[in-house]
């Protein structure tokens, strides 16, 4: 228990640390620090209806960073969470299309499930390939990221194209609004009740089930698991195929939710952002809820930053950049400050 | 009173909280062999890296043939003509060993013509008698021609003392005796050497004086041999408390007479495992298994000898399904396996305690009760709900029944010493449905005190009906704890023996030479 307080507070400081950063970073290019903290606290969380939003940024980010959180905990790294994002949402739409003017109890669940297959499958080939031929798999998603990307470039500027679109940016029709899962505004009870359901079962996965401890087991040490008779395989296919899954349910929600239709390139940065939120929880479920809200909350106040502190919204994805390289570094100097702090305790 | 060829004054080498040698004054006279001797964890090993200077002490100082040298300095030492041969053999594997030796040799020249380079070699090993091919590649040879080359490494300049690291741990009888001999060779050309040994039988066969250490102190020495007695040096080496207690004790320290277990009639029982002319595959680790015929029985003993790296592991992967088989069958208990996954045959009562403890044995980073469960997992659904507490009270009831100390259930298994990470190990794979126990290495790297409560439960496990197949590559224990001995050979059984057993006859399998 202690050590887990530990843990976060050492989490916070990394994240504090990286913002500040990126505070005095932003004041030497000529903008003013105090005004942006400010804003991006504001924008975030403090203004009228900033939770609402940073759910509406969040609950997707959440979907997918407990899916990559489950695959990292294996061992199995999936970084095309991005890729398996835009799947889940070009099958989503396609199904959506194919089944048009069909009632939307039957629609809208066949859709979900088809989004979450679309993931599921973009996830399996890289999964196979490790398994079957040995391939890194950090390789093979990432490419799977591009080509996903370009096949939604092709769907929505072909075979799904809206013709009445005259816009730069070729988009999908949009999706008719009995099979709408919330208006733009991203939060509705099936919205909300879907990312409850994900939690419950993907915590109950994590840490009551064999497959959790023997995912976490595999994931540290895969050779003494192995010795014990477990299939890594297995245990490795079963969470990318999860873990997709759940990014194509979170491109599902996004397109039949907010968006309401697909466009090329949307949400370019979901799925890596998703990755970093996974880390920063380290790989825990109840954590990857909360740093998701706050992620959720950062990016919402990315719309929110030009307008305040006459920033660009890619401060953001700078800011963004700065916590996971904090994150991920994990500065030697910190670790040991803090392990002189539990030492003098 | 005669110079000594080493002196070292009040050594202290502290690791954290730990004082891995504490005030250790002990000098050394020239052209003789000395052996030091004590358990794992006395401090034998750091002493030898404080001498070779590969380790620098936190207090004292170090003298050879008068001259202090720099402490915590390789080449300081070099320069003073000290050596060290390494446990772990340190020549890298892709290396030839022309090459490997020249690595060591500051010579002149910056250009290499490699028939030259063999050639200046190929008369520095005949003059050690290593009969060696200089172009050999080092990771083709076997262990005890590896050593060979690495002591020839050891004399590239003029060493005047050699210190040897445990040499005989990885050698056959034949190769000890044969080590033993060229000891004595250099001993005649004048080097002095520090052997590091482990058995007390190996002291009074080679060594002029005999030092003892003790939890990082010096206990006694150097004493010359001729003074001592195989029970006087069992005593210092464990201490007054527990020698005498256990013929274990005796038996893990090498102590003169090795004490045979009477075979016990078990040709009536069952067999839990039963291999008939099984091939394999080759395995990354060592030869495959050739047409290798075993058959353990129920509440039997049967411990595998042989020098490393001569299919012991093939054996037990094949054994766990781990390895892919190309002919031959096999059963286990009673049931044709080889098409079984290991969850399966761990379902019919395979246990494994495997040869890598902290690697194929635990997860040092999961808790301790992760790493207990996990066969139980294994064996049963994988969707299976768990609860963890009842889990981690289970965990706490078996590793207090199992005399592991530690304190929750929830701390890491790397945080455990040696032979307690073991004993968790044991607390998974032996319980009573265990069928056939395979125990690989149980006993490397442990204190007496945990060897011997080793063999006690594997004993225990026996003795309840399980049969246990036991890998050693220490004879001693093989011949301590066997009903029965086989000995490998190239990825094949090479030889049988039941008890009581010939030194000489299994150490001739062991290499062959029948």
């Amino acid at each position: 228990m202690q050590d887990q307080v530990a843990l976060i507070l050492r989490t916070l400081v990394f994240i504090i640390i990286a913002i500040l950063l990126c505070a005095v970073i932003f004041q030497i290019a000529g903008f003013s620090a105090p005004l942006m903290l400010q804003s991006v606290v504001d924008g975030a969380f403090l203004r009228q209806g900033a939770l609402p939003q940073a759910l509406r940024w969040g609950i997707p980010l959440f979907i997918t960073a407990a899916g990559v959180a489950l695959s990292f905990r294996v061992g199995f790294f999936n970084i095309g969470a991005q890729g398996q994002f835009y799947m889940g949402a070009i099958f989503a739409a396609v199904a959506a299309e194919l089944m048009r003017g069909a009632p939307a109890p039957i629609v809208v669940p066949l859709c979900l499930l088809s989004g979450m297959l679309g993931g599921a499958l973009w996830a399996l080939w890289p999964g196979l390939l490790r398994v079957r031929s040995g391939t890194d798999e950090v390789i093979t998603t990432m490419m799977g990221n591009f080509i996903a990307g370009l096949i939604l470039v092709w769907i929505t500027s072909g075979p799904l194209k809206d013709p009445s679109g005259s816009g730069q940016q070729a988009s999908s029709r949009p999706l008719e609004a009995a099979y709408r899962l919330s208006t733009s505004t991203g939060i509705s009870p099936i919205i909300i009740g879907i990312a409850v359901l994900v939690g419950v079962v993907m915590w109950l996965l994590v840490n009551r089930t064999a497959f959790g401890v023997l995912a976490g087991l595999s994931g540290r040490n895969g050779t003494m698991v192995a010795w014990q008779g477990a299939r890594i395989d297995r245990l490795g296919l079963w969470s990318f195929a999860i873990s997709g899954a759940l990014a194509g349910l979170a491109g599902t929600i996004e397109f039949m939710g907010p968006n309401g239709r697909i466009a090329s390139g949307f949400l370019p940065t979901h799925g890596f952002t998703a990755i970093l939120i996974a880390l920063v929880a380290n790989l825990s479920v109840i954590g990857t809820a909360f740093v998701a809200l706050f992620f959720g909350g950062l990016a919402s106040a990315a719309l929110y930053l030009p307008v305040m502190a006459g920033l660009p919204a890619a401060a953001i994805d700078i800011i963004n950049a700065a916590i996971a390289l904090f994150i991920t570094a994990k500065s030697a100097t910190l670790e040991r400050l803090f392990k002189l702090r539990r030492a003098a305790r | 009173m005669a110079a000594h060829a080493l002196a070292c004054r009040a050594i202290g080498v502290t690791y954290g909280s730990l004082k891995a040698l504490d005030d250790v004054s002990v000098a050394f006279a020239p052209g003789q062999i000395h052996a030091v001797v004590g358990q794992n964890g006395a401090g034998k090993t750091t002493f030898a890296r404080v001498v070779a200077g590969l380790v620098a002490p936190s207090s004292g100082s170090v003298e050879v043939s008068g001259n202090s040298v720099l402490p915590g300095n390789v080449a300081a030492s070099r320069a003073q003509g000290v050596e060290l041969v390494h446990q772990s053999f340190a020549l890298p594997p892709s290396f030839t060993v022309a090459e490997a030796l020249e690595f060591g040799f500051t010579g002149k020249g910056a250009l290499y013509s490699r028939p030259q380079l063999l050639r200046r070699w190929q008369s520095h090993l005949a003059a050690l008698d290593v009969s060696v091919a200089p172009s050999a590649r080092i990771r083709d040879l076997p262990v005890e021609a590896q050593q060979g080359v690495e002591i020839a490494r050891a004399l590239v300049t003029d060493a005047k003392i050699l210190i040897l690291d445990e040499p005989t741990a990885v050698l056959s009888p034949t190769g000890i005796e044969a080590l033993f001999q060229r000891v004595r060779r250099l001993k005649a050309q004048g080097v002095t050497i520090l052997l590091i040994l482990h058995k007390i039988r190996e002291v009074l066969a080679v060594a002029d004086t005999v030092t003892v250490l003790r939890g990082g102190k010096l206990v006694a020495g150097p004493l010359p041999v001729a003074d001592v007695t195989a029970p006087l040096l069992a005593t210092l080496i464990v201490g007054e408390a527990v020698a005498g207690a256990s013929g274990d004790v005796a038996a893990a320290l090498g102590a003169g007479e090795i004490s045979h277990t009477a075979h016990r009639g078990l040709d009536s029982r069952p067999k839990v495992a039963d291999l008939n002319a099984l091939s394999t595959r080759p395995d990354p680790e060592g030869p495959a298994l050739a047409e290798a015929s075993l058959a353990i029985r129920a509440g039997e003993i049967v411990g595998v000898a042989g020098v490393e790296g001569n299919g012991q592991r093939t054996l037990v992967r094949a054994l766990a399904g781990l390895v892919e088989t190309t002919a031959g069958t096999q059963h286990l208990a009673g049931v044709g396996s080889e098409k079984l996954t290991l969850a399966e045959r761990r379902r019919l009562g395979l246990r494994i305690i495997p040869f890598e403890r902290n690697v194929e044995g635990l997860s040092l980073t999961s808790s301790l009760w992760e790493n207990w469960v996990a066969r139980q997992l294994v064996e049963g659904k994988l969707l299976s709900f768990i609860a963890p507490r009842r889990i981690r009270e289970a965990c706490d009831r078996a590793l207090r029944a199992w005399s592991v100390r530690y304190e929750t259930s929830t701390q890491r298994a790397g945080s455990l010493s040696g032979g307690n990470a073991q004993k968790v190990i044991l607390a998974r794979e032996v319980d009573d449905d265990a069928k056939l126990i395979i125990a690989a290495q149980p006993t490397r790297g442990l204190d007496i005190g945990a060897t011997a409560f080793v063999w006690q439960s594997l004993r225990a496990a026996a003795a309840r009906g399980s049969g246990v197949l036991v890998i050693s590559s220490d004879l001693d224990e093989l011949f301590d704890i066997s009903d029965r001995i086989v000995v490998m050979l190239s990825g094949r059984i090479v030889a049988e023996f039941t008890a009581p057993f010939d030194l000489g006859a299994v150490g001739a399998a062991m290499t062959g030479a029948r």
